[in-house]
Formats: C-alpha cells, structure tokens, sequence
C-alpha cells in the first residue's frame, strides 16, 4: 500500500516541507487533506495518528509517525537508492548536518514561529499583531542569519557544499515572511544568505510543488 | 589521540546534556570552562568556534562541533553498540520522531519554566514570571506523553534512547519548583521521569559538570 500523508492543503510549515522531501526523493504517496480550519487535526480519528494533535503525519503501509523533521528523515532513508541524499553516511559529514538542523530547531525557528504567529495567523482570525513581538522576532531571526552569512561565505549550502535536510527545513516558515514583504532572505548586508535562499527557492522541486501544490503522486 | 575537549560552562543546560550523554557512553572528557557569566562566549575567539556565541561545542581531535543535541548524535554514532541510536529502519524512523517531539513539544514550555527555576538555584537570576503560563502549556503535551508512555517504556520504543535522555536538563529542571512530572494521573510519565533522573550519568554532574576521565 503506498504511503499516506496527511497535512493541511497548502504547501508551506511542516507539512510542506515534507511534501518537499517527498519530492526531492522522488517518492509515491498518496495525499490526505487535513482541514485545520475545522480543527480536523484535534479529532480522536486523527489524534490517533498524532496524539499531540497537529499536522502532518504519515502513514506508510500501517508503519504511523508523525513530526516533519522525522518524516522527512525516514523518508530519506526508505528512498535512499533515488533522489537527492538528505542526509549524507559519513560520521562527520552526518553530525555538521545535525548541528545545522539543531540550529534551525533551536536558534532561528522559536522566533520565526511568533513572527509568523503575530504576522499570517492572527490576521487571518481579524486580529491585529503586536509590533513590540514583530520587531524583536525579526531581530533575533536578523541576528542569527548575521551569522549564517559567515557559514555561508565558507560554503554553497548550510552543512557544506551539498543540499541537505539542514536547508530544506528552512523552506517549512521563511517563506511566510517573504510573501507578507519582509525581504530579510535578502537583505543587501548579507549577500551569501541571498545567494543561498535564492537558490533554494529556485530548486525545480521547491517551484514545482508551489505551483501544483499538495497532490498525491497516484 | 587526544581526548574529547568540552568547552562550557559547568553548570548551564545544553552542557548538563552533552556530560550526560557522555558519561552514559563512558567517554572520557575535559572540561575546559567558558566563563558565560562574564560574557566570554561573546569574544571573537570564542566565535572562531560557535559562532552563535552559545555553548557547549567540542574539539574532538581536531574536529569542532556544537548543538547539544548534534554532539550527542555525533558521540553516540561512534558508540552504536551503546543502542542510543537505533540500528533497525523502523526503530530509526520512531527514534527520529521522538527527537523531534522533544524539541517541538517539550523543550519550548519546559525550557522556559525549568531554566527560571534552574537560575534561581544557582542565585544567577530570580525571576518566575513566564512559569505559570508555560507549565499548563507543558501540561496539556505531558498529557500527550502518558498516551505514548503507556504503550512503550521509553518515547521511542522500548529501549533507551539518546530521545529520552535529551529530556534531562529541562525535566529535572521543571521539578525543582513544580511536581508536573510526578503527578499521579500520568503515572507512565512519573514512571519514565523517575527512572531518568536516577540514572547515574544525571547523578554524577549535578553540582557541575566536570573533567571525567575514568568511569
């Protein structure tokens, strides 16, 4: 039976950047919308998938699991004849991407996260956002690309001169910013971040799933 | 080949993590202090290595790397006997899922009510406003953790993995000034945390981590 992932319609957050390592392996799977609007994700059906209620999960011939950074990895390795690598063998190449990852996590996302809160999501529900949490939000995320414009200046992609998982997670929340006009992918200051978000969101995967969006591959 | 250098402070959380993991493992290391209080992971020098100017990283013979959780990773796949990190595809898969659930649905609320209570210990800083608000975020997510802890004994299965052991600053943490982790309606959760925090590597570093180099 082929893989089912479930998350919500529009490829962005979490679900989309596991639609986007499900396209950069070239793998088959079958698409199941999940409606956040309607609170879908906090249903006892769904929640027994995913007992923290949120999307996307997957389900892969009754084998259940669900947090994007984790799909995306099981999803390299089941598929890791095809495709693009995301997460290279070697034991140190391995561990850069890991520490690439774990900034992402722990360093850029916590702000990202209530930027995009105050900026995409409370408007949506007609509130209006709080300009103190914005400004300090994008100066973290401004603070912590200072420093990835020194990595990137060493090399082409985060963990060395390959993509990998540490780059595609970045696809998941930064886009956000970049449709409601905040240009900080691309700030003049930081021509090697730019070099490298550009490049990200030219990759034929990343254009391709943005135009087609969410579509099962059967 | 010279021995693994960690360079931190003693006492601050991502190190309690990596020390740990370390001592699980048996590997031998040296503590080489940054002394946080005053800054010294702001100096250039100090950025030459982290350049986020946070700690810990390591100088693994020459190799530097940093992230808790990534030398964790790093040190354990050097040790695959230790079981930490899963072989099987499946086990891998679950074992990722659990990492993940740690840093997605544990550590933002625990972090933030366990570090007040941490660094009011160590008479670093006394300021526990932002705890109420995430302990009954962290609440509702432990509630999440009864449901998995009740079919499995670790969160990714049931074996140890470096999943569970990641939890250990923040959880110890939490429990110096609440009893969300112990409560008896989530007896799986108190069961798993109970076993945690007795587990000799957490025991050996609570009054700071320190050079360790026989086990």
């Amino acid at each position: 039976m082929v893989l089912k992932f479930y998350a919500s319609p529009f490829p962005v957050a979490g679900g989309g950047i596991v639609a986007l390592a499900l396209a950069e392996k070239q793998a088959a799977f079958d698409f199941v919308p999940i409606d956040l609007k309607t609170k879908e994700q906090k249903t006892a059906e769904y929640m027994a998938l995913n007992p923290f209620g949120k999307v996307p999960a997957i389900n892969d011939d009754g084998f259940v699991m669900y947090e994007s950074r984790a799909i995306c990895r099981y999803v390299d390795e089941k598929f890791a004849g095809q495709g693009t690598t995301l997460v290279p063998k070697g034991t140190k190449e391995r561990a850069l991407v890991e520490q690439a990852v774990s900034v992402e996590s722990m360093t850029l996302f916590p702000p990202l996260d209530k930027v995009v809160w105050e900026v995409v999501v409370k408007p949506e529900r007609g509130l209006a956002p709080d300009q103190a949490i914005v400004g300090k939000g994008l100066k973290e995320i401004s603070d912590t690309l200072d420093v990835y414009e020194g990595i990137l200046g060493k090399h082409r992609y985060l963990a060395g001169d390959d993509f990998t998982l540490a780059d595609l997670v970045h696809c998941g929340y930064l886009p956000f910013l970049v449709e409601k006009g905040v240009d900080i992918m691309t700030a003049k200051e930081r021509p090697n971040v730019a070099r490298w978000w550009n490049e990200l969101m030219s990759r034929p995967t990343w254009v391709k799933l943005q135009a087609e969006g969410m579509k099962s591959t059967v | 080949m010279a021995i693994l250098k960690l360079y931190s402070s003693s006492v601050t959380a991502c190190t309690r993590r990596t020390a740990t993991v370390l001592h699980e493992l048996k590997i031998p290391f040296e503590l080489i202090e940054v002394d946080v209080l005053s800054g010294a992971h702001k100096t250039p020098e100090f950025l030459k290595f982290q350049p986020f100017g946070q700690v810990p990283y390591i100088d693994d013979d020459g190799f530097i790397l940093y992230e808790s959780r990534a030398i964790c990773r790093y040190v354990a796949a050097k040790h695959p006997h230790s079981g930490l990190i899963p072989t099987d595809p499946k086990a891998i898969a679950l074992f990722e899922q659990a990492t993940s659930i740690e840093l997605t649905n544990f550590e933002p609320s625990a972090g933030k009510a366990g570090l007040p209570f941490y660094l009011k210990k160590l008479g670093w800083r006394d300021d526990l406003e932002d705890v109420p608000a995430n302990l009954e975020i962290l609440d509702k997510k432990l509630d999440a953790y009864e449901v998995i802890l009740s079919k499995q004994r670790y969160l990714a299965g049931d074996t140890l993995t470096l999943a569970d052991l990641f939890h250990l600053p923040y959880a110890g943490f939490v429990s110096l000034g609440s009893d969300i982790m112990t409560r008896p309606n989530r007896p799986n959760v108190a069961r798993w945390y109970n076993e945690l925090v007795a587990r000799p590597a957490w025991l050996a570093y609570q009054d700071g981590v320190k050079t360790t180099t026989e086990y």
